[in-house]
């Protein structure tokens, strides 16, 4: 027989108001199986907790079941509260009758009425209550960090420097991200090389990280402690270990005029390259689409020229399984190309400002390129259609952000901050130039950011028109800006020498996909989800995986590297024990009944159940069943209800529980 | 109004190849059993057999009274068939969605299976005698709607061509009626019809994908389903039966012919079907795939019913 005690809260006044709690623990006590029951005013203070564990020993307490508040408040504290005292955590449940009853009802007599028939619930539902053993799952110490720019530089580094070993991987055959990209960067113009090359080396020096470039992520296969990562290791085409990086290769290669993407495409680079001087690693890497070798099978320059015979043309894409504990997802962002509208994209394009026809029309991060001293024109700001200085040049702010109409409703966060810096390296390269914003609003919270902005607008020059444009149309070797100004109410009309456009901030192509491979959720612009908006910021949903930078929103670089330490101070905390406690809330099949259709496994978003042999002593085989991996598991439910024989129950949640607190009513 | 001849006169050549082919398979070793139909006491009527031996292969039979589906041999009574080996199987293209379901859901291998596929023209209702000539009042109704004269991905098929003459679907105007009735007048129906349930649960044991080793239906602890043939338990279980079969179920009707007390249940197969159909363009039976729509999501999947 059980002897279960029954604990009713006042919550001060919260529940004491609309609920006779006296007449509730009156009532209850008398149930079958109830050995004590009480009330008092804070059970989840120190002498509510106190009284619960003393009564627990004094009246030999089987059960306990806490009316008070809703089980996310308290139910770790009572659960603690009754493992110290002796007894199974699982032992107790919580019977809400605050957030259920008291604050939702002002009639006392029916509330009262109504707390007694929930917390009758409870007192039939703990009777069914097994007891549960806390699982443990081994942890792998070591950590996969997913993309090589800032955010995943600075997490890598961190956990690295931890003592903890790091896989880094990265799509692009250099490390360094779209921060190398920048020329200088807001809000005090420190130049973006000078800080980010050094972290760089630091990465590829450290002795606990395995960097892998030019990689992918083929598979994630695992759970939190234990990931099985296969990685894809594009062929390079060029031997890591050998390559001294003395760069002949890449000045007798006959492909010179190849656009760079690393310099949006206005600075040329040869088929066997490195994206920019300061790459890392230096290793160079031949682009098969445009090699000649590749292309006709004749040349191998390269090949011929290099001293260690690093080329090699037979190289292969291999596949490389990687151990992991936990896993930083550092993917971060593109830019919205605005003259494309691919076909069933719910966004939109900007045909209107001639992006991708008028050649002196460019995004930010093209300015970037042009105003870098290491950038194709030497840090002098010049068209790229005739190489002339411009002498009166527009930023437009808010293209693709902020407009719901055109399919993106989000601020992309980082514009208002670099056109102020756009400005300012304009006026200090083009003497005697006049830049001019048209802006909606200018958003600049942050440390020293408004101030900023002021500087650009009081000591730079720069004319700061608050209106959107309308059109852009080339006439002669001028752009016609036509816009608004909304704060004097004039249309304005200024002949540019050139443009740049504040694109809009979107996530990778294909995060969606990775976000697949990972198993973690991603909203409809494809940025990862964390578990909780205010409170979980860097973790995933999925237990093990950590986000960091703009892959899970738009984020300038301080926010950034904040929030890949974070990231990485999550993985730290993770690895800090070797055995990983987990909340025994997991699904169990009941091999006698399954019959193994798996359609557990078909609707499992974790990927927790497999396939499980029974055999009998002769080592025939009887049937395959089910399992379900308790370090996987999330305890979502999702088998349980699935399971055409109800074979499958989730512990803490089974089907005698439920019914039985159906039948109490 | 006189009635169509159906035309039956392949069934006796496509017997003769059953037989052939039974014969050769079991005598090479091809297959350990084999699962078809053989003549049964009464006059023209079939009944299934389970042949081990080349020498009964000639008691192979096809004729319009071979109305059960073999599936359910290879499922819930697969234990009693030896297991050795593979196992040959006479298949109608109904039954043969039966088997790909199965496929989909662990159940059977294709590769365990030699699959002897049957031209048909169509099957004699129940409620006929089996010596009956085959006519468009006296065919099944689920043949009235077949989509599947010739079963396909079969290791061996017959060379005959079933001649199908373009009938009324029964289902879909029973289904189409009952769409035009008020809530009301459904339920009516409805509870009318799992009133007459004695739960004799033989819909459940005709049913090749009702396999599991132990019914929901049969649990005590907790009860699920009430056991007694109540009304409420009644619609129950029949509720129970038609969620679980919607997206599986592809018509095959064994459900609706063993029924003793002529409750229409693959009206009701159908109807999930037709939703399934609209709601997923999920056809059950035609490929074996790894989910079915009710076990998966998908971002088009229609949301209008969260309000």
């Amino acid at each position: 027989m059980s002897r279960i005690g029954v604990f009713i809260c006042h919550c001060g006044e919260n529940i004491s108001r609309t609920v006779d709690v006296e007449r509730v623990a009156r009532d209850v006590g008398r149930l079958p199986g109830v050995a004590f029951s009480t009330d008092y005013k804070y059970m989840c203070s120190d002498p509510g907790q106190t009284l619960l564990k003393k009564t627990i020993q004094e009246q030999k307490l089987s059960h306990v079941v806490v009316a008070a508040c809703s089980p996310r408040m308290h139910e770790k504290t009572f659960r603690k509260a009754v493992e110290a005292a002796g007894l199974n955590p699982f032992l107790c449940e919580m019977a809400n009758i605050r957030e259920h009853c008291s604050w939702v009802h002002e009639n006392i007599e029916e509330a009262t009425i109504k707390a007694t028939e929930i917390v009758g619930m409870m007192v039939e539902r703990v009777k069914k209550n097994r007891v549960l053993p806390t699982i443990t799952v081994p942890v792998t110490k070591r950590s996969l960090v997913i993309g090589g720019g800032i955010a995943g530089i600075q997490a890598a580094l961190d956990i690295a420097d931890a003592g903890h070993e790091v896989v880094l991987v990265e799509r692009e055959p250099s490390i360094g991200g779209h921060m190398a990209q920048l020329s200088e960067t807001f809000p005090t113009l420190d130049c973006s090389q000078c800080i980010m090359t050094p972290k760089m080396v630091d990465v590829a020096n450290h002795p606990k990280i395995k960097l892998y470039t030019y990689s992918e992520i083929e598979l994630v296969e695992g759970y939190i402690g234990n990931f099985q990562v296969t990685i894809k290791k594009k062929a390079r085409s060029v031997n890591e270990d050998t390559c001294t990086g003395c760069g002949v290769c890449m000045t007798k290669c006959p492909q010179k005029k190849i656009p760079n993407k690393f310099d949006q495409n206005i600075g040329m680079r040869t088929a066997i390259y490195i994206p920019f001087p300061q790459a890392v690693p230096n290793t160079p890497v031949i682009d098969r689409e445009n090699c000649t070798k590749f292309k006709t099978g004749k040349c191998g320059v390269c090949q011929k020229v290099c001293g260690p015979g690093a080329v090699d043309f037979e190289q292969e894409d291999s596949l490389i399984v990687e151990p992991v504990g936990a896993i930083v997802v550092a993917t971060g962002f593109d830019l919205y190309t605005i003259d494309e509208k691919p076909k069933g994209s719910p966004i939109k394009g900007y045909g209107e400002f001639g992006h991708g026809k008028i050649a002196d029309v460019i995004d930010g991060m093209t300015f970037e390129r042009l105003a870098s001293a290491s950038g194709p024109t030497g840090g002098k700001i010049l068209r790229p259609s005739d190489g002339k200085e411009p002498k009166q040049i527009v930023f437009i702010q808010c293209i693709g952000s902020r407009a719901r109409e055109k399919g993106i409703s989000y601020c992309s966060k980082v514009c208002c901050m670099y056109t102020a810096k756009h400005t300012m390296l304009y006026h200090h390269k083009v003497h005697g130039g006049q830049a001019y914003v048209f802006f909606m609003d200018a958003r600049t919270p942050g440390k020293s950011y408004d101030e900023f902005w002021r500087r650009a607008i009081e000591e730079e020059d720069a004319v700061y028109i608050r209106g959107m444009v309308s059109r852009l149309y080339q006439k002669g070797d001028k752009i016609v800006v036509m816009g608004s100004d909304i704060a004097v109410g004039v249309q304005v009309e200024i002949e540019a020498d050139m443009v740049v456009l504040a694109t809009a901030i979107q996530p990778q192509k294909g995060a969606d996909l990775l976000a697949q491979k990972l198993g973690i959720s991603y909203d409809k612009y494809n940025f990862y989800s964390e578990a909780h908006a205010k409170l979980r910021p860097v973790e995933c949903a999925t237990a093990g995986i950590y986000l960091a930078g703009a892959c899970q929103g738009p984020k300038d670089i301080p926010e950034t590297v904040s929030q890949a330490s974070a990231a990485a101070a999550k993985v730290m905390t993770l690895f800090s024990k070797d055995q990983l406690e987990r909340e025994p809330i997991v699904a169990r099949v009941r091999e006698a009944g399954c019959v193994g259709c798996f359609a557990c496994k078909k609707v499992c978003a974790y990927g927790a159940v497999e396939e499980k042999e029974i055999r009998d002593r002769q080592g025939n085989l009887i049937k395959v069943v089910a399992y379900v991996n308790p370090g996987v598991c999330a305890g979502c439910g999702t088998c349980q209800a699935t399971c055409p024989s109800k074979c499958v129950e989730l512990d803490g949640y089974t089907d005698e529980q439920v019914i039985a607190m159906i039948e109490a009513l | 109004m006189t009635s169509t001849l159906i035309e039956t006169s392949i069934y006796a050549a496509i017997s003769e190849s059953i037989q052939a082919e039974a014969k050769r398979i079991l005598s090479d070793g091809q297959v350990s059993t084999i699962v078809g139909y053989a003549a049964a006491r009464r006059k023209g009527s079939a009944q299934p057999i389970v042949i081990t031996d080349a020498s009964d292969a000639q008691k192979l039979i096809f004729t319009p009274a071979c109305v059960n589906n073999l599936a359910v041999y290879l499922t819930k009574a697969k234990k009693d068939i030896p297991k050795k080996g593979k196992i040959g199987i006479v298949v109608k293209g109904c039954d043969m969605k039966a088997l790909t379901g199965l496929m989909g859901e662990s159940q059977l291998k294709r590769e365990e299976l030699y699959l002897i596929g049957v031209p048909c023209a169509g099957v004699l209702a129940s409620t006929f005698a089996p010596s009956q000539e085959l006519t468009d009042e006296s065919l099944a109704p689920k043949c009235t709607e077949c989509d599947a004269h010739l079963p396909t991905g079969c290791d061996f098929v017959p060379t005959e061509t079933p001649l199908t003459p373009e009938l009324e679907k029964k289902y879909a105007v029973e289904i189409a009626r009952l769409e035009a009735l008020t809530p009301a007048e459904r339920w009516a129906y409805w509870k009318e019809q799992f009133a007459k349930c004695i739960k004799c649960y033989a819909c459940r044991q005709v049913c090749p994908f009702c396999f599991c080793e132990q019914c929901l239906c049969d649990r005590n602890k907790p009860q699920m389903v009430e056991t007694t043939p109540r009304p409420a338990g009644n619609t129950a279980w029949h509720i129970v039966r038609a969620m679980h079969l919607a997206g599986r179920c592809a018509g095959c009707a064994e459900c609706e012919r063993v029924c003793p007390m002529d409750i229409p249940l693959n009206l009701l197969n159908r109807k999930m079907a037709k939703e399934l159909k609209e709601l997923y363009d999920h056809e059950a039976g035609f490929e074996v795939t790894e989910k079915g729509p009710l076990t998966m999501f998908n971002e088009k999947d229609d949301q209008s019913f969260i309000k």
